[in-house]
């Protein structure tokens, strides 16, 4: 076969945004052939998201910024010639699905395209009805896309970059906004697609463990947007560690399998997929040892906060010892008069790390609203330390719980950082010079003392993810919680998030967080409370919850994808109960 | 596939998939057929004329003409009966809270109708209030023939097809009609967000005013981030490549539109001289 020319040439790309100062991705050559799929990774921060935009010239033509190097695809050139004659070479799937729908019915919205390039009307119904089919959504053309799922919403989104015709398809981060179900729903349909060869892909993704079967090649960039690699997807195995330095996410197999080498199971090659796992443990024949005492985030430094030990046989409902925090008591809440929450009675441990998961439409938020007040619980139903959240006022309930919403933007209040942190001070009536040095020590706690005078809008997104965490904490409050703190975040700013919780938790601070990323629930909570339909469904230590199955599947839940991988080990039955990376032997390299 | 060709929104919904073209649909109702031009355009003198108009009959006959024409001709599922019940009770709810708050000083000639204590209502002090209320209702129920019979797309096609509007300003006005929901769910989340950390707690006009600005701020900044990622979303399709583009729906202004607009004239041009008169 002899190779065809490249659909797709990159050359030596450098693109400065309008108010950066270095060039991010700062020189990447690849080039991709018609109907390959190629993943580009590299950290935050690298230029992965700016690169896509670049391909199609959305970058710098829609998004200011100073671009150096070429971009050619199919004989156009991106940034020179307009997006729109772009389109029909290159169409692109962003990560927010809501961003991209513009019309009122499923059919409207796949046509628009084609009607954009003055297709005839057969040629846009023929495109369409194709594009729909292929994703799934052709019975539902007459919808408005409001009522799909987030999942389908995604979907139509890809069946309307389909429909453009194009040979090359670019899809940024499609699954960040997504649950777990969504996201399978997107790989499937980007199964087909593969399947169907037409169309060569780049794909932006974390989620590599989805990805990692689509895959020809991967494109690797490091911190600085510089190319490290790139290759066949089997470099992610053979230069996994040197990736993992990188802070490049590796699929979960190759990550439990670096892991278990340390401790002498042999991997002729590092596996890239749960079954090559499988494979080799399977042919390990001495049980694998287990790290006998972990901490519940492996990140954390251990040992250094009293209480904070739960290894091993943890009793039902958090340390059996400690104290209650906050406890509910036939808790019912009804919104619109529906009712929502059926009659919920939990405990919650001072000093745990406790994760409220379940499926969509299960009552997580409206539990954790009204369990910190933020909704308004019947009174008597709950309380925190003993204080009735029902009646409570805001100014105790401040000094009791903080609450941090899913974007930090729509809690802030004033306009300086310092004033922020400053504010739940002075609504407690504390003293000026009391406000001022509480509210300082507190920014130096969270390392934004530098940044105490700027507007809390234009502080970096981890930045005002920290400003909104303290917050919520400077008053005292000994419960932090915190709604989908993860959602549409890449995994090294989720990582970054889950390990300053860790970091808060073990230095005393309870922990309440609504969640529906299994794994990260495994790495770092202590607790996991389980609900569906309104109900209660289980409430227990990390370990036993997560290695439920039968729960899992009756909650509508994917088990964490460590704990899938090696749950049916032929001849490791010691590792049937693994959901966390802490509890596999330590490699050495990097903690994950 | 090409059975949809041509067909409007309103059409789809009354009839989906029943394989007819737009001069045939059968199961959309009557007024749903028409231009959203024509609905629009055949009111439209009566509805400016209303205003100056200052007896009881002719604001009834127009409430009566347009409820007639919407009983006939549009579906009547529970929405539109709704809206339908919202004319009698802005006549009763004006008319009534008018004639009681008027000064009764001014009507001291007319009839004395009811004495509570030392306040009389005057017939005067009725007839004016019920005339207003009349008014507003009849401009309402004459807003309800194309309101209840045209979907907000439809209404952005006909302007560029028919009004040559440019499609660049149409689509992307009714792009941005989406935000309309999500802005909502925001601000709804901002406020509930500013209410948890006590933002300009406490009660009068200041601290409602701060209040609003503080909700804003963060509002806008998401809309404006929000606009800018669906504005690429529609340039990386192709929005704005040609001078026009391909319209699937084509809504076409026909013969009948033309009668109807001229029989509506007609029509109201003979209530406005005649009813005055006969009732006078």
């Amino acid at each position: 076969m002899t190779a065809p020319a490249p659909l797709l040439r990159v050359r030596d790309m450098a693109i400065v945004h309008d108010e950066a100062t270095q060039a991010t991705p700062s020189a990447v050559s690849f080039e991709v052939r018609a109907g390959e799929v190629v993943l580009l990774l590299g950290p935050s921060g690298c230029g992965k998201s700016t690169l896509a935009l670049a391909l199609n010239g959305l970058v710098p033509r829609s998004v200011p910024a100073e671009v150096r190097g070429s971009i050619e695809v199919d004989g156009l050139r991106a940034g020179i010639d307009s997006v729109a004659r772009l389109s029909t070479r290159v169409a692109l799937v962003q990560q927010d699905p809501d961003a991209q729908i513009v019309t009122g019915s499923v059919l409207d919205e796949v046509a628009f395209g084609p009607e954009n390039l003055l297709l005839p009307v057969e040629e846009v119904l023929r495109r369409s009805e194709d594009a729909l089919r292929r994703v799934g959504l052709w019975a539902r053309r007459d919808d408005d896309p409001a009522v799909l799922s987030g999942g389908g919403r995604q979907r139509l989104a890809i069946a309307a970059a389909l429909a453009m015709g194009s040979p090359l398809l670019v899809l940024d981060e499609p699954t960040a906004n997504l649950d777990p179900q969504g996201a399978e729903q997107v790989y499937a349909a980007l199964a087909e697609v593969v399947a169907a060869g037409d169309r060569a892909i780049v794909l932006v993704e974390h989620d590599l463990d989805a990805a990692i079967g689509l895959a020809d090649r991967a494109v690797v960039l490091d911190r600085l947007g510089e190319v490290v690699a790139d290759g066949p997807v089997d470099l992610l195995r053979d230069r996994a560690e040197e990736l993992l330095a990188l802070g490049i996410w590796l699929p979960t197999a190759t990550l439990a399998a670096l892991r278990l080498r340390s401790s002498g199971v042999a991997f002729g090659r590092l596996p890239l997929v749960a079954a090559e796992l499988r494979e080799a443990l399977a042919a390990h024949p001495v049980a694998v040892p287990r790290a006998r005492s972990f901490p519940p985030g492996a990140v954390v430094p251990q040992g250094e906060a009293g209480g904070n030990d739960r290894a091993g046989g943890r009793t039902d409902g958090g340390t059996a010892s400690a104290r209650a925090l906050v406890v509910a008591r036939d808790l019912r809440i009804s919104r619109r008069r529906t009712p929502v929450l059926h009659g919920v009675d939990l405990s919650i441990a001072a000093g745990s790390f406790t994760a409220i998961v379940g499926a969509n439409g299960a009552g997580k938020t409206t539990l954790l609203q009204a369990l910190c007040g933020v909704l308004r619980p019947p009174k008597g139903s709950v309380s925190i330390d003993g204080v009735d959240v029902g009646r409570a006022d805001a100014r105790l309930l401040g000094r009791r719980v903080g609450f941090v919403f899913q974007n930090p933007e729509h809690q802030f209040v004033t306009s300086t950082v310092l004033d922020e942190v400053a504010h739940e001070l002075r609504r407690q009536g504390l003293e000026p010079d009391e406000v001022e040095r509480r509210a300082r020590a507190t920014l130096r706690r969270f390392g934004l003392e530098h940044r105490a005078e700027a507007h809390p809008f234009l502080l970096s997104g981890g930045q005002k993810r920290r400003l909104s965490v303290a917050a919520a904490l400077v008053a005292g409050a000994e419960l932090l919680a915190l709604d989908e703190p993860t959602f549409g975040q890449d995994r090294e700013r989720a990582e970054e998030l889950l390990a300053l919780l860790s970091d808060l938790n073990a230095a005393g601070t309870t922990v309440l967080v609504v969640t529906h990323d299994l794994q990260l629930v495994a790495e770092h909570a202590s607790d996991v409370i389980v609900l569906g339909e309104g109900r209660l469904l289980a409430h227990g230590p990390v370990g036993a919850v997560l290695a439920d199955d039968a729960l899992l599947e009756r909650s509508g839940l994917r088990p964490p994808p460590l704990h899938a991988a090696l749950r049916d080990v032929p001849g490791h039955p010691e590792l049937a109960a693994v959901t966390r990376f802490a509890e596999l032997p330590s490699s050495g390299g990097r903690a994950t | 596939m090409a059975e949809q060709l041509g067909r409007t929104d309103a059409q789809r919904r009354a009839a989906p998939r029943s394989g007819t073209r737009t001069s045939s649909a059968p199961r959309s109702a009557p007024l749903e057929r028409l231009n959203p031009l024509t609905k629009a355009a055949g009111p439209l003198p009566a509805t400016v004329l209303l205003v100056l108009v200052r007896d009881l009959a002719t604001p009834a006959a127009f409430i009566a003409l347009a409820l007639l024409l919407l009983l006939l001709g549009a579906r009547l599922d529970r929405r539109n009966l709704l809206f339908l019940a919202l004319v009698p009770a802005i006549v009763l709810t004006t008319g009534t809270s008018l004639s009681l708050w008027a000064d009764p000083a001014r009507f001291e000639e007319t009839a004395a109708l009811l004495r509570v204590g030392g306040w009389t209502l005057h017939a005067g002090a009725l007839e004016t209030g019920f005339a207003t209320g009349l008014r507003l209702g009849a401009i309402t129920a004459l807003a309800l023939l194309s309101g209840l019979t045209t979907t907000g797309p439809d209404v952005a096609r006909s302007m560029v097809q028919q009004l040559r509007l440019p499609y660049r300003i149409g689509y992307t006005a009714l792009a941005a009609f989406r935000f309309l929901p999500r802005f909502g769910h925001e601000l709804e989340v901002i406020r509930q967000a500013h209410r948890v950390r006590g933002a300009h707690a406490g009660r009068g006009p200041f601290a409602a005013a701060a209040r609003w600005l503080g909700t804003i701020v963060p509002l806008l900044a998401g809309a404006i981030r929000h606009g800018e990622r669906v504005a690429m979303a529609m340039d990386a399709r192709a929005f704005g490549a040609h001078p026009t583009r391909t319209e699937r729906h084509v809504l076409r202004w026909r013969a009948v539109d033309t009668a109807a607009v001229l029989l509506f004239w007609a029509v109201s041009a003979a209530l406005l001289l005649t009813v005055p008169a006969l009732a006078g």
